[in-house]
This record gives structure tokens, C-alpha cells and sequence, in this order.
């Protein structure tokens, strides 16, 4: 009985060994710089390893060759390429400054958390609508930022909250939403870089931009 | 055959059934439970590796690579062989006596090897005592060229906690993040342990939170393609290329695919306000999950692709919401705190981490159990959290933190010990992303 329950094992064994068998061979894996690393298996205590015993018909190195390792190897990262737009990206903010900052237009700040439009925000569009409306040909956007604190995703969401919001008061004073594009760029493109409220307080801000022709 | 020896053989028997098991589904059900506070790390001993390369990894080096490997894996406690009284280094190893040591000292596995060259290339032999069965039980040899030297002892530490847990090591994943460079956002790719950053992108302006497929091939990730407009990219890290997977008007943020591969699950602002669309990536149906004038945004899948997390304002503030991967049966997560967001499902189901606001407006990590019951802060102290990532063993998260001031990425364990830094230098780090195995 007893034998009777080894043999059932070892045959159990060799069985699985046999069906997870071709996972067994020598393994080759793709190293970053393309060129090959190889692995093998060395024999249970190696060759030089003076301490180990004799092999046993069936060892462990066979169960570790087995493992479900990932076929396609490494992670691979090609060699980046600058892109196209890079070049065109910069010339496009130069002349967006540019224009932006021979209008004289003003910004409008937000408090903590919020998206409401306040008094001093008041004052400083309907100074902006009048230029606005007195240059109907201009194109405008309104980007909104936010300052470090909280996620980098909800302040995205956040940010496009505040420029909507100083869009939909700047339609309110007659200019059409057409002319007014809206970029939520959240805490990715702060004004100011210092972790104090008078940073932040710079970094909550509707920012208007003119758009070059 | 002895008793003993049957014995072995049954334990034979069911790690081979496990392992097919995990070759078969992909994934085991029952994993060794690393993270259960009574657990008892496996107590190891790095004697170190003999001999050296032409190159600039010395012995000293590999063997620190590999103790840090096998530290991070919450499996083994690395122990001090100098303090011991056990010599290390200039040993060949299988020296009896030492094993004998080592056992005395209750040091369960002793690891040891050797470098050389061949012809061109590396070659490192490791080999793994195990006291339980007084024997030589492992010995790999990896060849490669001096530049893999790091991978190489990864996969020989991959190989050790195989070895003693069934569940693949987590040394030779990536993390996906963002990089300031020359005024712009880029994506980069580093190892886990946060060595060999390799810039992904040169677009020279804003790429954000990417992540990555499930096949590890792509990452996916927010571009502003002009001053005015985003899309959803997706770039094969391979080869470079690049394809537009969203171009829809407003805002379109925070992809994640499902657990499979096939979905997308994205926020857009097409509709006025950023809600959650699902894209079938096979037939380009793209299907509409959410719908209230509210912001909702950043999806997380349940491992089991099912359900998602996600952060939604429609209370107010942001709180963290669950729903069916169809939109059905949305209801509120979180209800500690008035801002919760960020969520990342674990790997096991068992947690979803997000970003919580604390009473003194603190932004930290926060773990929650899907059923609500369960909630701890886990991480404290100055700075704003932000994006947290989950290993894909379930043991670490990895996060970005302006906790020195600059933000830089921190990996930590799940319960918020052992806080390690991985980025050095630079201007700005954010958004990281563990990649699947």
C-alpha cells in the first residue's frame, strides 16, 4: 500500500514533468541593446558547488525551468525621435506671447477648490470684453491652471471648470463663445514655482491668450 | 523511500499542479499571503559573488543589486552576514561549514555565485542553499553582454522568489512616468528599482499620465497635440510609433485599458463636462458610461475587468465611485474626507488606493476596500501625493510626492513602510505607472 502510493506519486511526477516539458528547454531572452542574454540551468549544485549530493532522478531545477515566465522577454524601449511638432509647438507659443502681451489683457484668479468668478474677477473682464469687442477680428483662448495641490487629473477637470467659467461670464458681456477657445492645462504649466499660498494664489488663474493669426 | 521523502514528493506534486495552474489561467487564486501582518519573512544570506568583469559591475554591485531585489520583495529578510560572524565574499560557497553557520544563525537560504567573462559577454552563475533541505537546490547560469549585468541578477532574484513564493518576481518590470525636460513633459521608462531611464517621447510639449497595455507593448497616455487640442496616443516602446486611439473635442484624459486589452475606458469633455467613454479597440464602438453635469474621470478596472473605480465631483467634491465596466450600478466609495481621487485598484482586488485629502489639507495616500468596510492612510507628512500605482504583485505602490520639495517618484510598500526614492536629479517627475508583468 505504501509503495503502491509512491510510485503513484513519482509516476504523478514524471507525468507533469513530461506535459510541461516543452517549456523546459534553454531559454533566450532579447536584451535591451538587441543583442542576446541567455540562461541555462546549471546542474542541481553546479559543477563547482562541492557541497551538494548526488542528483536525484527527478530535481527542483526541472520545476524552476517550468515557470510561466513571459515569452516575449524584456521590455524593449526604442531610441526616441524628436518629433515634428516640437519646433512648431515653440514658435506657436512665441507668437502667442507675443500677441497676447501687446494686447494688455487681464488675468482672473480663483479661490481654493472653486471656479466661481469673483468680484475682482468681474472688474478684470469686463475690462478685457471691451477690448474684445473693440477687435472683433481677434481669436481668443482662455487657459485654465491650477496650483500643485490635489490630483494632476481633477485639476485638469478643475482647470477646464475655471475657463469655462470665465468664458460663459465673458458671453454674458456680449462677446460670442465662438471667438473663445478654452485649454485646461490643470498644474502642468504653473506661473510660479514656490510651494506658498502667494504662488498658489498666482497659479489659480484664468488666463487669457490671444491668438495669433 | 522514507517517509520523508513521500512527503516531498506530494509538495512536488502540488507545486507542479501550480504551476500549471498559473501557466493555464494566467493568474493563481490563492497567493502566499506577503501581506498579512503575522507573516514571517524567510530570513536569507547574500554571501556574496567571486571573481569580476571587465566591466564597471563589480562583484560588490551585484550582490548589493540582488540583496535590494530581495529586500524589496517583502519575502525575505536580507540579513547581515559580517554582523554574524559569517564571513562573505573571497568564499567559494559550498563550503559546509558555512552552510552550518548560516543555520545556526537561522538563515534559512544562502545565495552565493561568480562572475566571469566569455568571449565577449558576462557570465553569472548563482546558486541557492536551502537550509530546511541542507542542500544545494538551485544553480543558473545567465549569460549576456556587460550592459544586462543589472538584468541579469533581476532574473536571478525573479528565480528566488519564484522559487519560494510560485508567484513571478517583480525585478525585471518597468515604470512608465513624466519627465520635465527642456521646458516640456516627456514620457520615460525606468526599471522598477528606478536605474536606466530611457526617454520615450520628444514632442516638446505636454504628455501626461500615461499607462500602460496589458501586453506591456504600449503605453497610452494624454498628448497636447496643439495649443488648443489633446488626444489619446498610444506608442509601441519598441519601435517608437505612434498612433492617435481619441481625438475628440475638450479634453480627453486619463486612459486605462481593461484587463484584457480590447477596452478603453477614457474621460472626455466633448459633452461640455469630462465624462467616461469606453472604446472597444477592436471594432471602434465607443460607448457612453456616465452622464451627469458633473466631472467624472480617471477610471480604474477591477482585476477581473467587471467594475471600475473612478473620481467623480457629482457630490460636490471629488469622491471615488464604483461601477459595472457597462456603467451600471454607480455608487460612492468614499465618504471620509471632501476629496478623494486618483483611485488604482490592487492587483488582487483587495484594495483600491487613491489620493485623500487629510483634516490638515495634506495630499496623501489612502487605501479603501471595495466594499468600503476597510480604510487607512498610509502615507504622512509634507508634500502633495499624487497618482498612485500598484505593483503588479500587490506588495508596492509607486507614487509621485513633492514631499522633498520637488516632486520625484517614491515607491513604498502597500502597508506605507520602507519609502524608497527612485528618482534622482531632474526638475519634475509625476505620473508613474507600474507595468504588468
Amino acid at each position: 500500500m505504501y509503495t503502491r502510493c509512491v510510485t503513484a506519486c513519482l509516476m504523478g511526477v514524471v507525468g507533469l514533468m513530461l506535459f510541461i516539458g516543452p517549456a523546459c528547454s534553454k531559454k533566450e531572452i532579447q536584451a535591451t541593446s538587441g543583442s542576446k542574454s541567455s540562461e541555462q540551468a546549471m546542474a542541481k549544485g553546479g559543477g563547482q558547488a562541492a557541497g551538494a549530493r548526488p542528483e536525484p532522478g527527478i530535481s527542483e531545477q526541472d520545476l524552476l525551468k517550468s515557470r510561466a515566465d513571459n515569452p516575449s522577454g524584456e521590455i524593449k524601449v526604442a531610441k526616441v525621435q524628436p518629433s515634428d511638432a516640437t519646433g512648431r509647438l515653440a514658435e506657436d507659443m512665441r507668437r502667442e506671447q507675443a500677441a497676447t502681451a501687446a494686447a494688455g489683457l487681464k488675468d482672473v484668479y480663483f479661490a481654493y477648490d472653486s471656479w466661481n468668478i469673483t468680484e475682482q474677477a468681474r472688474q478684470a473682464l469686463s475690462a478685457d470684453a471691451e477690448w474684445i469687442k473693440a477687435n472683433p477680428t481677434i481669436l481668443l483662448k482662455i487657459e485654465g491652471h491650477c496650483d500643485e495641490r490635489g490630483t494632476q487629473a481633477y485639476n485638469l477637470v478643475l482647470g477646464e471648470k475655471r475657463a469655462k467659467a470665465v468664458r460663459n461670464y465673458l458671453a454674458e458681456l456680449g462677446v460670442g463663445s465662438s471667438r473663445l477657445a478654452v485649454v485646461s492645462y490643470g498644474k502642468e504649466r504653473p506661473f510660479c514655482q514656490e510651494h506658498d499660498e502667494s504662488c498658489y494664489q498666482q497659479n489659480r488663474r484664468g488666463h487669457i491668450v490671444v491668438r495669433p493669426k | 523511500m522514507s517517509l520523508m521523502r513521500v512527503v516531498v514528493f506530494i509538495a512536488y506534486l502540488a507545486l507542479c499542479a501550480a504551476l500549471v495552474g498559473i501557466m493555464e489561467s494566467g493568474a493563481a487564486d490563492v497567493f502566499l499571503e506577503a501581506t498579512r501582518p503575522d507573516f514571517q519573512k524567510i530570513p536569507i544570506g547574500v554571501l556574496g559573488f567571486q571573481g569580476k568583469t571587465a566591466v564597471d559591475s563589480s562583484a560588490g554591485q551585484v550582490a548589493d543589486i540582488l540583496k535590494a531585489d530581495l529586500r524589496r520583495s517583502q519575502i525575505f529578510s536580507v540579513a547581515d552576514l559580517p554582523k554574524l560572524g559569517i564571513k562573505v565574499n573571497d568564499v567559494d560557497g559550498a563550503e559546509k561549514a558555512l552552510f552550518k553557520q548560516a543555520t545556526e544563525n537561522g538563515i534559512s537560504v544562502l545565495v552565493w555565485g561568480k562572475l566571469g567573462v566569455k568571449d565577449a559577454d558576462v557570465v553569472l552563475d548563482g546558486f541557492v542553499y536551502d537550509g530546511g533541505e541542507d542542500e544545494v537546490v538551485a544553480g543558473k547560469r545567465y549569460v549576456g553582454p556587460s550592459s544586462v549585468v543589472r538584468l541579469m541578477v533581476h532574473r536571478l532574484a525573479d528565480e528566488i522568489v519564484f522559487r519560494y513564493t510560485g508567484e513571478p518576481g517583480i525585478a525585471r518590470t518597468k515604470i512608465a512616468y513624466v519627465s520635465e525636460q527642456a521646458g516640456a513633459r516627456e514620457l520615460y521608462v525606468m526599471d522598477y528599482d528606478g536605474h536606466g531611464p530611457r526617454q520615450v517621447t520628444a514632442d516638446g510639449f505636454l504628455n501626461l499620465m500615461p499607462r500602460w497595455s496589458p501586453d506591456r507593448r504600449f503605453l497610452v497616455f494624454t498628448v497636447y497635440r496643439s495649443r488648443l487640442t489633446q488626444d489619446i496616443d498610444l506608442i509601441e516602446l519598441a519601435t517608437g510609433k505612434r498612433m492617435t486611439l481619441v481625438s475628440l473635442g475638450g479634453l480627453n484624459i486619463t486612459p486605462a485599458f481593461s484587463p484584457d486589452g480590447n477596452d478603453l475606458v477614457f474621460a472626455t469633455s466633448q459633452d461640455g463636462n469630462s465624462e467616461l467613454y469606453k472604446l472597444d479597440t477592436r471594432t471602434k464602438v465607443l460607448q457612453r458610461l456616465t452622464n451627469n453635469s458633473a466631472g467624472d474621470l480617471s477610471p480604474s478596472w477591477s482585476p477581473t475587468g467587471r467594475e471600475m473605480a473612478f473620481t467623480s465631483d457629482r457630490g460636490g467634491g471629488p469622491q471615488i465611485y464604483l461601477m459595472g465596466a457597462d456603467g451600471s450600478n454607480v455608487r460612492r466609495l468614499t465618504f471620509e474626507g471632501d476629496y478623494n481621487a486618483a483611485p488604482a485598484w490592487s492587483p488582487r482586488g483587495t484594495w483600491i488606493a487613491h489620493v485623500c485629502r487629510t483634516q490638515k489639507r495634506e495630499y496623501k495616500l489612502c487605501l479603501i476596500s471595495p466594499d468600503g468596510q476597510q480604510n487607512r492612510q498610509i502615507t504622512t507628512g509634507p508634500g502633495v501625493d499624487d497618482s498612485p500605482s500598484w505593483s503588479p504583485d500587490g506588495r508596492h505602490l509607486v507614487f509621485s510626492s513633492t514631499l522633498e520639495g520637488k516632486s520625484h517618484i517614491y515607491m513604498i510598500n502597500w502597508d506605507g513602510t520602507e519609502l524608497e526614492r527612485l528618482t534622482s536629479g531632474g526638475i519634475h517627475h509625476s505620473s508613474p505607472s507600474w507595468s504588468p508583468l
